[in-house]
């Protein structure tokens, strides 16, 4: 329920079809890709454009009540849900790119654009969009630029923070402001920094300016074979200890495969491996093959089975889509699974993947692993069924662990999916009291009356009083 | 801990809607395979152009999990419009890594929504005549009258829109339901003429089915189907007593209606003994592969529907099984369109293909966005005029695009709505069956004339 003045500013800010408030349509919006928080919305609009997005935020704004950014709805947090109550504004009519300009290489985009969408349309241009998340071809850059998303790539190239190059903003007081942009170098603090990964609690992206990368001349892919967790964490680490540059370095566990190879999406992973390393390197034709022969007997040295490269493009593809989709894969195993995503330092690999597998038998859970191995980002996939409480409640104490054990050695407790609402209680482990107050004032400068997405990212401090 | 409970779902006060929720509540495991990872929106025509959730799959499965557990009821019009609202063109399985079975759940869901709300006098009207064939028989009779006279034709040029933009938009599907008259070839003289092959191999018997608006209005398609499977060995062998194959009433949620039709075939079928039953209605051959799936809880029939099930092939599966045949040239382009329940529903995207291939000089072209629906879905055009529309009119301007002679897709729902949107547009662009291109080669071949079998 929303009040019959926010009701009649937001239709006639948007029209009365961008304007959802029955209690049980806006069901469907209780959860993002994460289905173990659910919390209804009062309501959801789509807006459309920038001048809309504004009409709308004034208007939550002055009804006092929360804002909540939603992209695709596919985050892995709870980033997009609202936890508070409050509106949901959804991106999803955004979804324009504005410009493509193949010759400086950038791209002037809606933030309900798919990422993928954005890589085929600059594909023409022998150009594409370099963060490659999981979820790419759904995620919207809008929700990439709320989260800093990575993907697997990202080993090599960087997140999404190392392609935006301006964004203009809808702050929660309805002003828009333009932060760095085209031909604009940032003088002073870089506030675009800031913003990207802010998780909407800073303010809305309704343009984003990116850049673009030619596409790699080719490309090189590997798959290793373990019969060991554990060692394929270890071949990981050693490749990176000799000097070696891949694009991408994922591990993908017995469990995971076994998901993945029952699904369309099989892609030829033997099913009683414990664990599937893929491999890729690009860039110059020159060296390539160096490369990808002195991985593959580093591979071999640390106790690979079987090595092979991708013979071609088709099987290169069925390697990664094998990987890409192995989230929803899942499925087939359980009805409900709890998806972590800490960091650790990857020398760490081998004896925080044993532990995972020991807290995950102590508890009597299936705990499968599918993971950005290559800058040791951790994605241990709890499965579990939410009829079923007293298994949830073990699924609780479980995360929470895995959780320490990787702080404890030295990782922290997001790589890319953000902290959002399920991780905003873990934030303790990793930061003081007064590192948690600098946030908090970090945050309250964008958004004094804390309507941005609130409940999410920073654990309620009593302190936290002035404004 | 922020807790993982939120609001916990099926704990809620509402009580399941009884009897209403049985249907889907039976679904449940079919249901829990989403783990909502939203990889289905982006290929949702309805998704797409709304931009709603609850217009997505993974929204639309998650309001038949809340009937299911009673957090809403089968009548509240969330459930009833947005289940209403799906195409039914099945997009979302393909892409879906859980192996979610949308288009089994979305009967159940259909049948439970009717069972809580009368569907809409139309579609009642609609899917009643089509289960009989009394009924069926006069009304397609008529429907050819007014095809052949071009009062159809005539009447949808003339007709206002507004208020009978339905009645136009009817009147032009039944005037594209016109057969396809390619060009002459222009070498006819020494046109090649191509021996059917000889040998007596294996030549597997098929029972064609015949079908309701197939029967009614291509009969043509039938006719080609049965000519290009003999060219290519096989043996057609007239089925009896076949009924409607129950796709429409099924999609409508009519799944008792859909049983009675299904039993009717596979005991009709059964009798005739044949190694395959060929389908050239997409929409057909997916319900009919799917009877397994209809009849899993009829202890009489589940295996037998299975088996049947098992022989069930597309014609463009048969005939690119053996290769199939070349004939004549046909010089022509065509812009070739996916059905949904082809590519989506049966994973079929090259045996078309590969029937058009074999006719000489016809330049095919894939439509661009080939892998979305065309809107037609049913009679979604009528029920969804303003979506329906826009979906069609998508369509309609990617087909012209492609600069063909012919919009070729085989499906008699699409090529329907394709021929109404673009003869509504005015253009002259034709629709057609592959096998009617294939039959045309196979006919400029001689290969009816010269017969030796």
């Amino acid at each position: 329920m929303i009040p019959d003045a926010l009701h009649r500013d937001l239709t006639t800010a948007c029209g009365p079809d961008a304007v959802i408030v029955d209690e049980d349509r806006l069901l469907v919006y209780e959860s993002d890709g994460l289905t173990a928080h659910r919390h209804r919305p009062a309501a959801v609009v789509l807006p459309r454009t920038t001048e809309e997005v504004q009409a709308v935020v004034r208007a939550i704004s002055r009804a006092g009540l929360p804002i909540v950014p939603r992209g695709a709805g596919t985050g892995l947090s709870g980033g997009a849900v609202a936890v508070r109550g409050g509106v949901i504004v959804g991106t999803a009519r955004m979804n324009r790119i504005l410009v493509l300009d193949a010759v400086n290489r950038r791209a002037l985009l809606q933030p309900g654009v798919i990422n993928a969408h954005l890589s085929e349309a600059a594909r023409p241009h022998g150009l594409y969009y370099a963060p490659d998340p999981s979820s790419q071809t759904t995620c919207t850059i809008g929700g990439n630029v709320a989260e800093n998303s990575g993907g697997p790539h990202c080993l090599k190239y960087g997140v999404t923070s190392r392609y935006v190059r301006g964004l203009s903003v809808v702050l929660s007081d309805g002003s828009v402001v333009s932060l760095g942009g085209m031909g604009r170098e940032q003088d002073g603090y870089d506030l675009l920094g800031l913003f990207v990964g802010s998780e909407g609690c800073f303010g809305i992206a309704t343009e984003v300016e990116v850049e673009l990368l030619p596409i790699p001349e080719t490309v090189r892919t590997l798959l290793a074979i373990f019969d060991e967790l554990e060692s394929a964490g270890q071949a990981v680490s050693d490749i990176i200890g000799a000097g070696l540059l891949p694009a991408a370095m994922e591990i993908i566990d017995g469990e995971t495969i076994r998901a993945v190879e029952d699904s369309v999406f099989a892609a030829g992973y033997p099913t009683d491996a414990e664990a599937a390393l893929v491999i890729e390197f690009d860039g110059p034709e020159a060296g390539i093959d160096d490369d990808a022969r002195r991985a593959a007997s580093l591979c071999e040295e640390t106790g690979a089975r079987e090595v092979r490269l991708a013979r071609d493009e088709e099987e290169r593809l069925a390697l990664w889509k094998g990987r890409k989709k192995a989230f929803g894969a899942m499925g087939r195993i359980a009805p409900d699974l709890l998806v972590q995503d800490a960091t650790v330092p990857r020398t760490a690999l081998p004896r925080i993947l044993a532990g995972i597998q020991t807290i995950g038998r102590r508890y009597g859970l299936t705990v499968a692993n599918v993971f950005h191995a290559g800058d040791g980002n951790l994605h241990p996939n709890i499965l579990f069924d939410r009829r079923d409480a007293e298994e949830l409640a073990r699924v609780e104490r479980a995360s929470k662990e895995i959780m320490e054990l990787c702080v404890e050695a030295g990782g922290t407790i997001t790589g890319e999916h953000g902290v959002g609402l399920d991780k905003r209680d873990y934030m303790p482990l990793v930061y003081g009291p007064d590192e948690l107050d600098a946030l908090w004032g970090v945050r309250r400068s964008f958004d004094p009356d804390g309507l941005m997405n609130p409940g999410k990212v920073l654990p309620d401090v009593s302190t936290a009083g002035t404004t | 801990m922020s807790g993982l409970h939120g609001t916990r779902a099926g704990v809620t006060s509402a009580p399941p809607s009884g009897v209403l929720a049985q249907a889907v509540a039976a679904q449940e495991d079919r249901l829990s395979n989403c783990v909502h990872c939203g990889f289905c929106l982006p290929v949702c025509p309805t998704y797409v152009r709304l931009g709603d959730e609850a217009d997505s799959p993974r929204g639309r499965l998650y309001l038949m999990g809340a009937v299911s557990e009673g957090r809403i009821a089968a009548s509240s019009d969330a459930f009833q419009v947005h289940i209403d609202r799906c195409l039914g063109c099945r997009a979302c399985e393909p892409v879906c890594p859980s192996g979610v079975e949308y288009g089994t759940l979305l009967e159940a869901a259909r049948e439970v929504a009717g069972q809580a709300r009368a569907s809409s006098a139309l579609t009642r009207a609609l899917l009643w005549a089509m289960a009989r064939r009394w009924v069926r028989r006069p009304v397609f009779t008529g429907g050819r009258f007014l095809r052949a006279t071009g009062l159809a034709a005539a009447a949808a040029s003339w007709m206002p829109t507004g208020a009978l933009s339905n009645a136009r938009f009817g009147l032009a599907m039944l005037a594209a339901t016109k057969p396809w008259r390619p060009p002459p070839s222009v070498d006819d003289g020494n046109a090649v003429v191509v021996d059917r092959p000889g040998g007596d191999g294996e030549r597997s018997s098929v029972g064609i089915l015949v079908g309701c608006v197939q029967d009614g209005l291509f009969g043509r398609i039938n006719q080609a189907t049965r000519r290009t499977l003999e060219v290519n060995g096989y043996v057609t062998v007239p089925v009896e007593r076949q009924d409607c194959c129950g796709a429409l009433h099924a999609h409508g949620g009519r799944l008792q209606e859909a049983r009675r039709m299904a039993r009717a075939n596979i005991l009709a079928f059964e009798g005739a003994g044949v190694d395959h039953v060929a389908v050239n209605a997409a929409g057909c051959g997916a319900a009919m592969k799917e009877y397994g799936t209809l009849l899993e809880d009829d202890l009489d029939f589940a295996a037998r529907a299975r088996s049947f099930s098992a022989r069930v092939k597309d014609v463009t599966e048969l005939l690119a099984d053996r290769g199939p045949l070349p004939g004549a040239p046909v010089p022509c382009r065509i812009a070739y369109d996916h059905p949904c329940h082809l590519l989506h529903a049966q994973g079929i995207r090259n045996e078309p293909l590969a029937v058009l291939g074999a006719v000489p000089r016809a330049e095919v072209e894939v439509v661009r966005g080939a892998d979305e629906c065309c809107g037609g879905a049913g009679i979604y055009a009528m029920t969804h005029p303003e979506l329906g529309g826009s979906i069609g009119r998508d369509k309609g301007e990617a087909v012209l695009a492609a600069g063909a002679d012919v919009a070729c897709t085989p499906n008699p729902g699409c090529m329907m709505q394709i021929g109404a949107v673009l003869r509504l547009e005015g253009s002259p662009v034709a629709t057609a069956h592959p096998v009617e291109i294939l039959d045309e080669s196979y006919q400029r071949a001689g290969l009816y004339g010269r017969r030796r079998s």
